[in-house]
């Protein structure tokens, strides 16, 4: 029965053309997320592109990585104060200013780690705050993270004093000081740029996964089979726990194989160095969750799929429910949108986070929860919202076909 | 083997589709007849356990089927009216599903499809898409996916609509066929479909069953008789009126009608208005074949024309089933939409 069921969505015109769809946006995806990272100023201050390029800035960054212990922190102050103090540096020529940023390219990541790590505030951010550093300073640079959170949380001024409770201030400064430091560096565009890019994969698959959902159980009543189907042996349980089994593989076996496509291909082409780099070694500084490139990466595909289960599911129970393929099909675009509404509604700012943390659509970008800071208070116990949307949609997730296989089971054919 | 329909009623807002109806089943055809609209569908669709009854009881062998459902089901074989099917499927994967469905083992499965297959005459046709096939074809993969459990009941729902008169033949023949050790429910509005293969046919009008009984024993228990005679042509309408008509042949400078009626049909004139008045009725005979002869005028005299029709007594017919759903169904054309 299952095998038919999956035959059936695939006999269709429509599944096929959407699988060919879902291929060539995730090959584009794939080229864009590779290419973008693939250039590399020359000793002449040109800019090359393509494979070979990204192998040279990877080498010229691999040769700075290790554990960036204050000494490491010192020789990359020194390293970009002797390149800021060069005439090529200063230079207004184009051609000897890009020449002098070629040079950098090795401690570009660390050099970036060092804006934020000392910035002005949490919330500035200042591309040249490197450059005004000096190696005596390289001491604070793990403290100063810490001091900054700090900072932010206790200043009146700013919402945040108010948006938090003590409870959850407390947690998150504890979750800051306890990141392991000092941290292993190393080239990590592969890993940063497979999170960055993966709620891209991830909107192409639930469309296309809701697009093939969609007409599980609405298209017996569309092709008029309805009838055969509800008089046979199985048309009453079996055969409706077959829609659901089929329609939970196809989501499984298309949601997987792309994520690993993307996945290979993003990593196999830029390289998995860096997967046991933590998030904080990156643009990701803020995060409070501390987790590896590869955890977290994990995490998000696996909260990519949870969120792709419960829509795929959600998408069959209002076909189930309403008897119609386009509502079906309008079910995830609503689900992704729905934020965008909720964002837009005069309500408490915290109330509104709260809620949007919690929308099906945010396990589709759980790479930007890592770096959000909202949070959850269970009578004293704070964490993240993380954990908590993930077991919740793991739950909502499992409720479903139930219900699903209730309302498709007590139909009647009119 | 006893399907047995016990004061059934299927209600639709302020619309009895079926109005308390009863009836016993064992084994051979049972013939559903009645107009579109008479409650058949939805009797049947109760029958496959589709929709609820909102009172009364279906039992198979003493036990409620809704109760035994998938039990019930099991013995079940179902061809609906609009029969619906996967069109990107061939027909070998469609009956390979609906056996799966029905819960026929793989092995099982595979052999009754071919057997079905072969049976109801789509060998050449299996490995084609169903929605490739024609209307006749698509009726006999109905059939054989209805066949497929080899089912105890075997409900069919206007089988022959859309078919063509050899496939309608075909098909009828091969219900036939299939009869043998089980109850097969037809329903139809085409008498003929059911006329000589029933062992008991159930007229149904406004969700009751109006009429039952072997095809000869409604024709006896028919209270009117059958006439036949033959009217100028503009006096046709006039008769339809004021008759229930069976049917109007036309022949030279006449019409020849088989006429409802419990007397001698007489005479209607054209000019006499919705009706004819009763001083102004003649009887008529039949004059089929009446070339060169005289046509009959509007005053009952012999008038123009290289026809003429002379008044004459109408001329007593065999009653058929026909006849006698146009008694039960049939409305004279003054009635209303009058639907014959």
């Amino acid at each position: 029965m299952v095998k038919y069921e999956i035959r059936k969505v695939f006999a269709r015109k429509g599944g096929v053309i959407a699988l060919l769809i879902m291929l060539v946006l995730t090959a584009y995806t794939c080229w864009f997320a590779t290419n973008s990272s693939s250039e590399w100023v020359n000793e002449n201050g040109d800019t090359e592109r393509g494979y070979h390029a990204m192998v040279k800035k990877r080498e010229a960054q691999r040769a700075w990585s290790g554990i960036l212990d204050e000494e490491k922190i010192r020789r990359v102050i020194e390293e970009n104060l002797r390149i800021t103090s060069t005439p090529e540096y200063n230079s207004k020529d184009v051609r000897l200013s890009n020449i002098a940023f070629g040079w950098g390219q090795g401690i570009h990541e660390i050099r970036g780690l060092l804006n934020h790590y000392f910035a002005e505030d949490f919330q500035t951010s200042d591309y040249y705050r490197a450059n005004s550093l000096t190696p005596d300073m390289a001491g604070d640079f793990y403290p100063n993270r810490v001091k900054l959170l700090k900072e932010f949380l206790a200043d009146e001024t700013n919402g945040s004093y108010y948006r938090f409770s003590d409870a959850e201030k407390d947690w998150m400064i504890r979750q800051y000081e306890a990141l392991e430091t000092p941290f292993y560096v190393d080239y990590m565009q592969g890993w940063d740029n497979v999170l960055t890019y993966y709620p891209t994969i991830s909107m192409i698959l639930i469309m296309v996964l809701g697009y093939l959902m969609a007409g599980i159980f609405s298209n017996e009543f569309q092709w008029k089979s309805d009838s055969i189907f509800f008089a046979s042996t199985y048309g009453r349980n079996s055969a409706i726990r077959a829609k659901l089994a089929a329609g939970f593989l196809i989501v499984t076996a298309i949601y997987w194989a792309a994520i690993l496509v993307y996945s290979l291909t993003v990593l196999g082409y830029l390289g998995f160095y860096g997967a046991s780099c933590p998030l904080q070694a990156s643009n990701r500084w803020k995060s409070f969750y501390n987790l590896t490139n590869a955890q977290a990466y994990l995490i998000v595909i696996l909260g990519g799929y949870v969120g792709c289960v419960f829509i795929a599911f959600l998408t069959m129970l209002v076909s189930a429910w309403s008897r119609s393929t386009v509502l079906g099909v309008m079910t995830p675009i609503i689900v992704i949108f729905l934020p965008n509404f909720i964002q837009n509604m005069s309500f408490d700012a915290v109330i509104i986070d709260k809620i949007l943390a919690l929308l099906p659509a945010r396990l589709l970008e759980l790479n930007m929860e890592l770096v959000y800071f909202d949070l959850f208070d269970f009578g004293g116990i704070v964490t993240g919202a993380l954990p908590v949307v993930i077991a919740l949609y793991v739950i909502l997730s499992a409720a479903l076909p139930p219900v699903i296989y209730r309302e498709y089971r007590r139909k009647e054919i009119m | 083997m006893e399907l047995k329909i016990t004061d059934l009623t299927k209600q639709f807002k302020e619309v009895a589709a079926v109005d308390g109806v009863s009836c016993t089943m064992t084994g051979g055809v049972y013939g559903l007849l009645g107009v579109n609209g008479a409650g058949k569908t939805t009797l049947m669709r109760m029958l496959c356990t589709l929709n609820t009854p909102t009172s009364g009881q279906i039992t198979w062998d003493g036990q409620d089927i809704f109760s035994m459902a998938e039990a019930y089901r099991r013995i079940l074989g179902y061809l609906p009216q609009e029969f619906g099917y996967y069109p990107d499927f061939t027909v070998e994967d469609y009956l390979l599903y609906i056996a799966s469905i029905k819960g026929l083992r793989p092995v099982v499965a595979k052999r009754r499809t071919a057997e079905l297959i072969r049976q109801v005459g789509l060998s050449k046709a299996s490995g084609r898409k169903m929605k490739k096939l024609s209307g006749g074809m698509k009726r006999r993969a109905g059939i054989a996916q209805a066949m497929l459990n080899d089912p105890q009941i075997l409900i069919l729902d206007e089988p022959t609509a859309g078919l063509d008169p050899t496939e309608r033949i075909r098909f009828r023949n091969l219900i036939s066929e299939l009869s043998e050790e089980r109850i097969v429910l037809l329903s139809t509005h085409i008498v003929s479909d059911v006329e000589y293969i029933a062992k008991e046919i159930l007229l149904m009008k406004d969700g009751r069953f109006v009429c039952r009984g072997t095809a000869d024993e409604m024709i006896a228990s028919m209270p009117e008789k059958v006439w036949s005679l033959t009217v100028p042509k503009k006096d046709v309408e006039a008769y339809l009126r004021r008759y229930k008509v069976s049917n109007v042949k036309a022949v030279p400078n006449g019409a020849e009608l088989r006429i409802l009626s419990a007397e001698p049909p007489a005479a209607a004139r054209s000019d006499a208005g919705r009706g004819p008045a009763p001083a102004e009725i003649q009887s008529w005979q039949a004059m089929a074949g009446s070339v060169n002869r005289p046509v009959v005028a509007e005053n009952g005299s012999v008038t123009t024309g290289a026809a003429v029709i002379r008044p004459q007594t109408a001329q007593l017919q065999e009653t058929t089933l026909e006849d006698v759903f146009l008694y039960h169904f049939g409305e004279r054309s003054g009635d209303g939409n009058g639907e014959v």
